[in-house]
């Protein structure tokens, strides 16, 4: 703008000499024309190194982010199914929890036959000397009752309830994530296919105690 | 010529002008956009893009002795929907595209949670006729992993989940009468969640994240605002497979006896630990609703006070002992009725003459008349002090939520007959727990140890803080104490229920009780309250039991607590490896 101003100022002024005239004009031929120095530059190789250069940085930002952003997509969908087999888990200890709570636990003992003796008798290795007084046990002629409730167990098949283990589909565990089957299946299907339960599906001989 | 010049100078100043209010507009923008109104403009993007996520604190475990969870937190899901948009929606399966309506919805998401369609249908009716624009209801509360996977896949549009954290009790109503429960709002209501509420309450937490369109968080881009705590453990001393022996054992014998309630206390006698402490009737936390009367779900044996009655008299002999006033074989004449000089009037619960009786002979035919003639060696002052030693009058160390402390007048104020009732646990009144603990103490070579129902809370990092004192006071030194084990010895073997509370192999010191219960209008009702209280070996002693029934109307006496005695001694014996006695009880004369 102001270079602007200079010029116009100057053009009008009409009271200078020849001689300043003429200097003004070389010193101005002089700075502006310069087609020596000009060549001197090789100005296309500095444009493409620049423009190069600038092409490269976009490419890297794009290839960069396209890999942030799979990145991303990658954790987002492994932290889904971190929380689906967080959630199968989560149900299946429930479950075990649950079957290993003492009335789960009595009730099947008792369906399988078993009599809980109250008179502890020992044996002691050193001497053989049996201490205590030896009694048979007297167990319940029927089913106890469950008298100590757990409403987690409604609905939760005795051992001896259960599907024979040809019936049970087999069911790999693993396969959990998919775990949209109920988890009591897969709980209980290590049961019922364990060699000791095959017996028990028939039933066992009552103890000569009862 | 000047004319140009003017113009092309009017020209100029123009254009600067004009720039420099250009410029000014920009630059008053630029202040405005990036100074003044920055933060709103910022919060607004962001909210536009950026997710809040609350970071669920998981509320610490009740764990037993062995670690076995009591109350445990899961998460459940909340199935939500907007009624509103409860239209008739397509669904894309595999087989192509199939219309849903809202009744098939309805039908398809009742197959999972058991609700009938009908009911799931009235939701949406209701929620629509209190608010037509309705936008929020509940479909289902607290459904687990199965069935929220289950109703997710069903893929309607306008069912919602959301998760809520909730308390699952694996153990049911064992232990659930120490347990408590916590509301459906997480709020703690009784027992062990109330009480040890500051150890396992947790604090939620919450962190934003900006997330794409279609819904990918934005590397980056999550900050976390708040970090979630999560609630310590509790560690308590019960054995959960022997609370479950005991509450099921108690539960027969009520059931059988038709008493009103009953408990039974199971306690360590060398450490002072509760083993077990059932409760009849009982509440199951998973399932609180299902004890209807409210003053079932809670634990009678802290929070019921009663007249001890007989059992109260092991404490009267052991203090006349330890003062030096008694031996087991120190002889009175007991007769039916004693007047004693202060004008109280006692008598025996059944007709005699006089009886020629030692110490051990007063507890054997657990005579009040004979008692008292010991009892008034000490003075009231010297006795009140042996009872509050014994722990009598104050709430235990369990410190359990709305605990009794029992009724304990100060000795000034016991008239003529409540100086000498209190001397066989009468004029007075005592929890379960009490009486288990005077037990303990005799049991324990005279040294009383506090009650301890919690063993710590067990923090994040592993540290046990809140650990309870193990330091025991001798409240009778331990000669009387063994005096007075041998002497309940003597009434375990040659009591009425001899043959009732017999555990072979065993030496067992027990005493019984019967008392009159209140009515609660300043009278005796016609129930009586039957314990049994004792400890096993009684040589060494290492586990108390006691077991009270209150108004078993099909046996009102001892008899009936005396079988849940024996069988819950025995299976504690026998579960801890109790070696069985060797030498045979001293015999003690119980008469001269």
């Amino acid at each position: 703008m102001s270079d602007n101003l200079a010029r116009v100022a100057g053009s009008d002024f009409g009271g200078l000499d020849a001689a300043s005239q003429h200097d003004r004009e070389r010193r101005h031929i002089e700075i502006v024309a310069s087609p020596g120095l000009r060549r001197a530059r090789p100005r296309v190789f500095y444009a493409l190194t620049a423009l190069a250069g600038m092409g490269a940085i976009v490419v890297a930002q794009l290839l960069l982010s396209v890999g942030i952003s799979q990145g991303a997509y990658e954790l987002s969908s492994l932290q889904d199914e971190r929380v689906e087999l967080g959630r199968t888990a989560d149900s299946v200890s429930q479950d075990v929890v649950r079957v290993s709570s003492p009335q789960s636990l009595a009730a099947n003992a008792e369906a399988l036959g078993m009599v809980s003796n109250s008179n502890p008798v020992y044996l002691r290795l050193s001497d053989g000397a049996v201490l205590g007084a030896p009694v048979s046990a007297s167990g319940p002629a029927g089913k106890t009752a469950a008298l100590v409730p757990n409403a987690l167990l409604t609905g939760m098949p005795l051992v001896t309830e259960l599907p024979p283990p040809a019936a049970t589909p087999a069911s790999t565990p693993g396969t959990g994530v998919a775990g949209a089957q109920p988890a009591t299946a897969s709980v209980v299907s290590p049961v019922a296919s364990a060699p000791v339960a095959a017996p028990v599906h028939s039933g066992l001989p009552s103890p000569t105690t009862r | 010529m000047a004319s140009t010049r003017t113009t092309h100078r009017r020209r100029v100043v123009v254009t600067v002008m004009v720039l420099f209010a250009i410029i000014a507009v920009f630059v008053v923008k630029l202040v405005d956009i990036q100074v003044v109104r920055a933060e709103t403009l910022n919060a607004d993007a962001l909210g536009n893009r950026s997710v809040e996520d609350e970071i669920y604190g998981s509320r610490g475990d009740i764990l037993a002795s062995d670690g076995t969870v009591l109350a445990g937190t899961v998460m459940r899901y909340n199935i939500t929907m907007s009624p509103k948009r409860a239209v008739k929606f397509t669904r894309t399966t595999d087989s192509g595209t199939e219309s849903v309506s809202v009744a098939q919805a309805a039908a398809e998401i009742g197959g999972h949670t058991g609700q009938t369609p009908e009911a799931i249908l009235a939701i949406i009716a209701s929620a629509l006729a209190d608010n037509p624009d309705s936008d929020f209801a509940y479909v289902a509360k607290q459904v687990d992993v199965d069935v929220f996977r289950a109703v997710q896949a069903l893929d309607i549009p306008w069912i919602y989940f959301k998760k809520t954290p909730s308390r699952v009790y694996p153990n049911g109503a064992v232990a659930g009468n120490l347990v408590g429960f916590v509301s459906s709002e997480g709020e703690a209501q009784a027992g062990l969640e109330l009480d040890q509420d500051a150890c396992v309450a947790s604090a939620n937490g919450m962190r934003t994240y900006e997330r794409g369109g279609d819904g990918v968080p934005i590397p980056g881009s999550s900050v976390t605002i708040s970090e979630a705590t999560d609630g310590g453990d509790v560690i308590t001393t019960i054995d959960p497979d022997l609370q479950w022996f005991v509450q099921q054992v108690l539960a027969e014998q009520a059931q059988a006896t038709g008493a009103a309630w009953g408990t039974v206390v199971v306690q360590e006698a060398k450490t002072g630990r509760l083993l077990a402490v059932a409760d009849y009737p009982s509440v199951d936390p998973n399932n609180v609703n299902g004890t209807e009367n409210a003053d079932d779900r809670g634990s009678r044996a802290f929070t019921a006070s009663f007249e001890p009655g007989s059992t109260f008299k092991a404490l009267t002999a052991a203090a006349v002992i330890d003062a030096g006033l008694a031996t087991p074989g120190s002889k009175i004449v007991a007769p039916f009725r004693y007047l004693p000089e202060n004008g109280a009037n006692i008598n025996d619960s059944s007709g005699h003459g006089d009886e020629n009786l030692t110490l051990t002979g007063v507890l054997i035919e657990s005579s009040n008349t004979g008692m008292s003639k010991f009892g008034e060696m000490l003075d009231d002052r010297q006795r009140y002090d042996y009872m509050t030693k014994f722990g009598v009058g104050t709430a235990t160390e369990a410190a359990f939520p709305s605990e009794d402390t029992g009724i304990l007048h100060p000795w000034e104020e016991w008239d003529n007959q409540t100086q000498y009732a209190t001397m066989f646990g009468q004029g007075l009144t005592t929890t379960a727990l009490q009486v288990a603990s005077i037990y303990q103490a005799i049991g324990n070579q005279g040294v009383r140890m506090p009650v301890q129902l919690v063993a710590g809370c067990r923090q994040a990092d592993g540290t046990i803080v809140n650990q309870p004192s193990a330091e025991g006071t001798q409240v009778v030194n331990a000669d009387a104490a063994r005096s007075t084990a041998q002497m309940l010895e003597m009434v375990y073997q040659q009591g009425w229920l001899a043959d009732t509370w017999k555990i072979p192999g065993y030496r067992v010191a027990a005493k019984t009780g019967t008392a009159q219960m209140p009515d609660g209008n300043g009278g005796y009702s016609r129930g009586y309250l039957v314990s049994v209280s004792g400890f096993a070996p009684a040589d060494d002693a290492q586990f108390v039991v006691s077991v009270s029934l209150a108004d078993p109307v099909k046996m009102n006496s001892s008899a009936a607590s005396a079988p849940v005695f024996q069988k819950v001694m025995s299976q504690v014996l026998k579960k801890y490896r109790a070696v069985p006695s060797g030498a045979p009880a001293p015999a003690l004369p119980a008469t001269w």
